[in-house]
């Protein structure tokens, strides 16, 4: 890569900044574009997108990004023209071609200039610009006499549905497909550092990084005059304090300025607060948007027509919870495309729309956000479900028949657990599931799963919108207190004692229609009794992903907010505790980890 | 800076003057490198941390970063005391991390050139792991334990925190 002095990196990083957000678009518009392909406003968006690109590139010097945007605006001009008509085939190659341009950027991004090999895809891009690929006949098999070497020894202009390329990173094209020229001899100024050119299979996926923020200047503006205000609140505090000390106020003077001032500086705080979540919130449009790219690369992979319909993209959360939801969305959205959705020939048997619907929305609730991802297929079979556990042996016929449904649908999340008889490319291998599980509990959520046999099915995530500051509970257990955080107490009771029973040494409670087990918290944390023991106690009743569990405590103290502060490296790992976090008073209270306490629960005698 | 608290052969290190913050527990005295003290504070309150070692004795609100409190009596198995006055916490920075010890008392500092620490005779004081122990200096009246921070817990006992 050439050295770039400080005006050139500014320019770069303008480039790459603005390439990155045209490209995350891109994505969207090709998909769309698909099925509204007389949409000339779309079309045109989409050419300008690849044009900008493509100039500025040129200016920046950067080669090969130019060959390959220059060639693809090629075609897309064509679109737009009306010469050539969108078809699934030539969406296929577009669709490459800006895989690879992702590929490039992200080499750019990386600093690392690459001598990648494009020839390939720009191969398919050519039979598409000779005179005779026009108008909707795909089949061009006689080579254009316009083009070059190259298109003639192309076997043909689009590509069947088979060779369509793989999702996600461009298949390591071309090998089968067409004679590349060789790469360029050796002589070449940046062949000296590469010279094998290396196949476009990079992750272009991964280009959106949320290492910088772009920031609304009015939010800025605001956060900078609550700041303001901070100060004047402090200056006001000295003098305050200074007055004290100097006798100059009557006590009960002092005690009203002090009391006004702890409300307005309890309101700037909020408020600022307040700013700094936004700030730090992104719309879930971030996540969302690769996924009518993976839902249509999916769809053609499996055979099945589906209508994916995105409502709520709009919703913000914090950039901590965007990062980690991607995963798990994923594999959810395959888990519907695989194992909800029938093929089309069999919804139509069913008496269903050839096209399946799949839902995924985002909703704001309170201080959780909801997304859910809902399809209109097979549902989950039960008992389908409970055999399929019992020959892995992860339960016993005993244990299947005394499950509730709710029970069973949560089987699917135990590792290693698959319907599947065969292994394919996208699930079947149990993992997907089991890490939808971790990453949610992880994120302190809470998922749910809804499904009627024949109808379909919805997967309902609970989450927190931002993982620094929590709401919490905080409950007293024998004089030491606990902070519990809210996002995963479901209700609070307060029992007599003598209500509790034992099932196989296990403490347990009778919760209206089920049976909740208990954990003493001052068994977990080895509380010295302090008090007399009381015939009533507090069940805080906590639930992490798909369990429920009642934790008992002595007392509850009441809400608050609180700043999460690790442990250190020391004292990362202890069972049950997620972190710590100061009271007003400056006294250190832990955080209790509902998610170990019930994983811990669950390997305890009794279950 | 490590380096020179190791009787090292060298003769630079031998030379080198290095200042110790002296502490005692349990009528012996010890002494660590200055450079690695933070600060020296009195007795806050403690939050005790459950299913934690024995000589964990909890965390505290140091300006608002919490850090972890280690008995260096329970530490070195030694008998366990009430606090009183001269009871104080020494933060210290072991490996990048914040810790504060709780020692009897904290004394001076003190300054000695590099030759005059001693490698550690084979039994220095039972209970005490020989591990992190870096040498004592034999200063005419009085003779001082040099600590090692870094060996203050054996690979063991990361391992137990790190799968734990």
């Amino acid at each position: 890569m050439p050295p770039f002095d400080s005006e050139d990196q500014e320019l770069l990083e303008g480039f790459l900044t603005e390439t990155t957000e045209l490209l995350e678009k891109l994505d969207d518009d090709l998909v769309a574009l698909e099925k509204a392909s007389d949409d000339p406003e779309l079309l045109n968006r989409i050419f300008r997108s690849i044009h900008t690109v493509k100039g500025a590139s040129s200016f920046l010097g950067f080669d090969l990004l130019v060959k390959v945007t220059h060639k693809t605006e090629d075609v897309l001009n064509r679109l737009r023209k009306g010469e050539l008509a969108v078809t699934s085939e030539i969406m296929d190659v577009i669709l490459e071609a800006t895989d690879l341009v992702k590929v490039l950027v992200s080499d750019i991004k990386a600093g690392e200039i690459q001598e990648r090999e494009i020839d390939g895809t720009i191969a398919k891009l050519l039979p598409l610009l000779s005179e005779n690929a026009a108008a909707p006949a795909p089949a061009a098999a006689e080579p254009a006499s316009g083009t070059s070497q190259q298109a003639a020894a192309e076997p043909a202009a689009a590509p069947s549905p088979e060779a369509a390329p793989a999702e996600p990173p461009p298949a390591p094209v071309t090998q089968e497909v067409a004679p590349v020229p060789p790469p360029k001899p050796a002589g070449d100024a940046v062949a000296k550092k590469a010279p094998v050119p290396k196949p476009a299979e990079g992750k272009g996926e991964d280009l959106s990084d949320n290492t910088t923020v772009r920031v609304d200047v009015k939010r800025l503006d605001d956060l900078m005059n609550q700041v303001g205000e901070l100060v004047l609140e402090r200056n006001r505090m000295i003098q305050l304090n200074q007055d004290l000390q100097q006798g100059d106020s009557e006590r009960l003077d002092f005690n009203e300025e002090f009391g006004k001032l702890t409300k307005r500086m309890s309101f700037v705080t909020s408020e600022l607060q307040m700013q700094v979540l936004k700030m730090r919130m992104i719309p879930v449009d971030k996540v969302f948007k690769k996924f009518p790219r993976i839902v249509r690369s999916l769809a053609r992979d499996l055979g099945k027509e589906v209508d994916l319909q995105i409502f709520g993209e709009e919703t913000e959360l914090d950039r901590s919870v965007v990062d980690e939801i991607g995963d798990p969305l994923i594999h959810l959205i395959r888990n519907a495309m695989d194992h909800g959705l029938e093929t089309p020939d069999e919804r139509v048997a069913a008496g269903k729309p050839r096209v399946g619907t799949l839902i995924l929305a985002a909703v704001h609730e309170g201080n959780q956000i909801i997304i859910s991802i809902k399809d209109d297929g097979r549902g989950i079979d039960t008992d389908r479900v409970g055999r399929k556990a019992v020959e892995k042996g992860l339960v016993s016929e005993d244990q299947l028949a005394a499950m509730s449904q709710r029970e069973i649908f949560d089987l699917i999340f135990l590792p290693g657990f698959s319907t599947k008889e065969k292994a394919s490319d996208l699930s079947g291998r149990g993992v997907g599931m089991d890490v939808v599980k971790t990453n949610i509990k992880k994120l302190n959520g809470l998922i749910e799963i809804k499904s009627e046999k024949g109808l379909g099915s919805e997967f309902i995530l609970r989450l927190p919108l931002t993982l620094a500051i929590i709401q919490s509970l905080l409950v007293e257990v024998e004089g030491e207190v606990y902070s519990i955080p809210l996002s995963s107490v479901l209700e609070t009771l307060r029992v007599e004692q003598r209500m509790f029973h034992m099932v196989g040494g296990q403490e347990v409670l009778k919760l209206r229609e089920s049976v909740l087990p208990l954990m003493r918290l001052q068994r977990k944390f080895n509380v010295q009794q302090r008090y007399e023991n009381d015939d009533f106690c507090y069940v805080v009743v906590v639930g992490a992903a798909d369990k429920r569990m009642g934790l008992v405590v002595t007392r509850l103290v009441g809400q608050q907010e609180v700043a999460i502060k690790s442990l250190g490296n020391y004292l990362a790992n202890i069972p049950g505790i997620a972190g710590s976090t100061i009271l007003g008073d400056g006294r250190v209270t832990l955080i209790v980890d509902p998610v170990g306490l019930i994983d811990d629960g669950e390997g305890a005698p009794g279950r | 800076m490590n380096d020179a608290l190791v009787p090292v052969k060298s003769d630079e290190s031998r030379d080198k003057l290095i200042q110790l913050v002296s502490f005692n527990l349990d009528q012996e005295e010890y002494g660590v490198d200055v450079l690695k003290v933070r600060e020296i504070i009195r007795m806050p309150n403690v939050t005790r941390v459950p299913n934690t070692p024995s000589y964990v004795d909890g965390v505290i609100n140091l300006r608002g970063k919490v850090i972890p409190i280690i008995s260096m009596r329970k530490k070195f198995g030694l008998m366990e005391v009430d606090n009183d006055k001269q009871t104080r916490i020494m933060v210290m920075d072991v490996e990048g991390e914040l810790m504060g010890f709780i020692v009897d008392a904290v004394s001076e500092v003190i300054r000695i050139s590099g030759s005059e620490i001693q490698p550690s005779p084979a039994v220095v004081a039972s209970g005490i792991d020989q591990e992190c122990i870096a040498g004592v200096i034999n200063q005419a009246e009085r003779l001082l334990v040099l600590l090692d921070l870094e060996k203050m817990f054996s690979g063991d006992e990361r391992q137990l925190f790190a799968s734990m």
